[in-house]
């Protein structure tokens, strides 16, 4: 569905993304993962058509971006980071613009069914100015949704917002990428992209530095996450001797982490027997680590 | 066509959505009322003490004498009112990050360009529409020459076209609306008194740069005299400039 193909964008002198590769499949879900400042918003905005790249393609559907700029944004929904929105109108004259120049045929069908759809009924007539952050996000994914588009390219959605309105509006995500809608969204939300997406593509200085399947990555660095309450001498000792450990490390907060040789199926019973040799030292916590949040510090250059 | 109608009627509503479009409304009535009022009685004084002369009275009249005055103070209170207009089209798009709707959306430059336009000459035409009681008292007082008064309002609207055409590229070269204002006053200006080099000195090239000046194509335009030349100057000044603003946006796509 959609193939970015070594995409670079510079401004001048600055290179603001490098040889951007990736493809996404039809109805997959896909998080664009990276600190900020490393180019996912420029990927986005070239993808969406805002911006020209430097070099490269991106194509969707088989039409490239650049050369068939109005047919491939009839089929796209873009978010950007700050919605585009027109604070003095109310949500609903708003998202009946956007509708407008999207080139929507019943206006007014699919401005009730975007309202409905991203729960916005109680506030359609309100001034978008008036609105909570939370309702402002909504009105763009509103904007993004109104013309049914195939790809959603949703920018930071959850970003700015309390933890309420941060699991409402990831709810609302959830339920967008049922069916055979592709999504693109981009986040430094880990726990986002744990929840939302299938796989994901991690970018860093300009350049995808891994894309996989969340489980694969996952797979890689499997930790198992301990805290104990009386961690005596040999407590070290007899962790390292259970057969699968590879290596055991203090954590800064007072928990240990036990590294996983890389076997497959021995993930169940390595926690069986962590815990049983445990129990004597006042086993208080066990736990699988947040692996990807491993995984994203290691290749975004972050150590932990 | 649709998009282009829906971006112009957002650009319309968005001028009644702050103080900007009530302000040069009123600003326009005002001044233009102010004006009105005082010649309209200057000419009637006149016209008073003329009466005595049978030769001169008969010379006498409001489309040779009232009208053209009083539109020709219009080019002036336009080339104030049209930056305020102009400014934040495309400026406030873009610094409220709005601008991303339309780009992200199914429509060409072309369309944004001539929405916002259509927009603006919208404004204008509302603010032209708020002076007809003039032309009521002009029927009441005298007998107008409708081709007269058609002709100014029209110049006046091909002039206040010309100047948002103008206003809009500078709007899209900034983020910042006042300086799209004083970059729009600052050219329309320099425009306007071009044709006093011609005074100043006299050789070929202050014959082109008074050839430029609007104010040397609009003298004729507003007496009700339609030269060809004034009307290509000022549609192909009102599309190069469209044209310029079409090729700005543009460029936000592709460099």
């Amino acid at each position: 569905m959609i193939h970015v193909d070594q995409v670079t964008k510079s401004y001048g002198e600055i290179r603001a993304i490098t040889d951007v590769s990736f493809s996404v499949g039809k109805g997959e879900v896909v998080g664009l993962l990276g600190p900020n400042g490393a180019g996912k918003t420029t990927t986005m905005r070239i993808l969406c058509g805002c911006i020209g790249a430097t070099q490269g393609r991106a194509i969707i559907d088989g039409q490239d971006v650049v050369e068939y700029p109005t047919e491939v944004k009839r089929r796209i929904g873009y978010l950007p980071e700050n919605p585009p929105l027109y604070g003095s109108m109310t949500a609903e004259d708003y998202i009946e613009f956007a509708a407008r120049i999207k080139g929507v045929k019943d206006v007014t069908a699919a401005v009730d069914r975007v309202i409905n759809r991203v729960g916005l009924q109680s506030m359609r007539h309100r001034i978008i100015d008036h609105l909570s952050k939370g309702y402002r996000q909504r009105v763009g994914i509103a904007q993004a949704l109104v013309h049914d588009p195939d790809v959603l390219v949703l920018d930071e959605p959850t970003s700015g917002l309390d933890p309420a309105q941060r699991m409402e509006i990831r709810k609302l995500l959830q339920e967008l990428a049922e069916g055979d809608r592709t999504v693109v969204l981009s986040t430094h939300v880990l726990s986002e992209v744990e929840s939302v997406c299938e796989r994901v593509i991690i970018i860093n200085k300009g350049q995808v530095v891994a894309q996989d399947r969340i489980e694969n990555l996952v797979s890689e660095s499997r930790r198992v996450r301990l805290r104990v309450a009386r961690p005596s001498d040999d407590f070290v000792q007899k962790m390292e001797q259970i057969p699968g450990v590879a290596a055991v490390a203090s954590h800064p907060d007072g928990a240990w982490l036990l590294s996983i040789t890389d076997e497959p199926d021995n993930d169940v019973d390595i926690r069986e027997v962590v815990a049983k040799t445990a129990v004597p030292f006042g086993l208080l916590e066990l736990s699988p680590t947040q692996n990807l949040e491993a995984i994203y510090l290691r290749l975004t250059g972050v150590s932990t | 066509m649709t998009s282009t109608l829906a971006i112009a009627r957002r650009e319309l509503d968005a001028y009644f959505d702050s103080p900007l479009g009530w302000l040069a409304l009123t600003g326009f009535v005002f001044i233009t009322g102010l004006f009105f009022a005082l010649m309209v009685s200057d000419f009637s004084m006149q016209s008073t003490e003329i009466a005595y002369n049978p030769y001169m009275a008969d010379q006498f009249n409001m489309n040779d004498y009232l009208l053209p005055a009083f539109f020709s103070n219009w080019a002036v209170i336009l080339l104030f009112i049209c930056p305020a207009i102009s400014m934040r089209m495309f400026a406030e798009d873009v610094q409220n990050k709005s601008f991303e709707l339309l780009l992200s959306s199914p429509i060409s430059s072309t369309e944004i360009v001539l929405g916002k336009f259509l927009g603006g000459l919208g404004f204008v035409a509302m603010m032209f529409a708020s002076t007809l009681h003039y032309v009521v008292i002009f029927y009441w007082l005298g007998s107008p020459d409708p081709g007269v008064l058609g002709a100014s309002y029209a110049t006046m609207f091909l002039l206040a076209a010309s100047f948002i055409a103008l206003g809009m590229l500078a709007s899209a070269f900034t983020v910042n609306q006042v300086v799209a204002f004083v970059l729009t006053f600052g050219s329309l200006l320099g425009l306007w008194v071009l044709s006093w080099t011609e005074t100043i000195m006299n050789n070929e090239w202050s014959a082109f740069l008074g050839a430029l000046s609007m104010l040397s194509h609009l003298d004729q335009l507003i007496k009700g005299l339609l030269h060809v030349n004034d009307l290509v100057y000022f549609l192909s000044f009102i599309f190069f400039f469209l044209f310029a603003t079409q090729q700005r946006i543009e460029s936000f796509r592709w460099k």
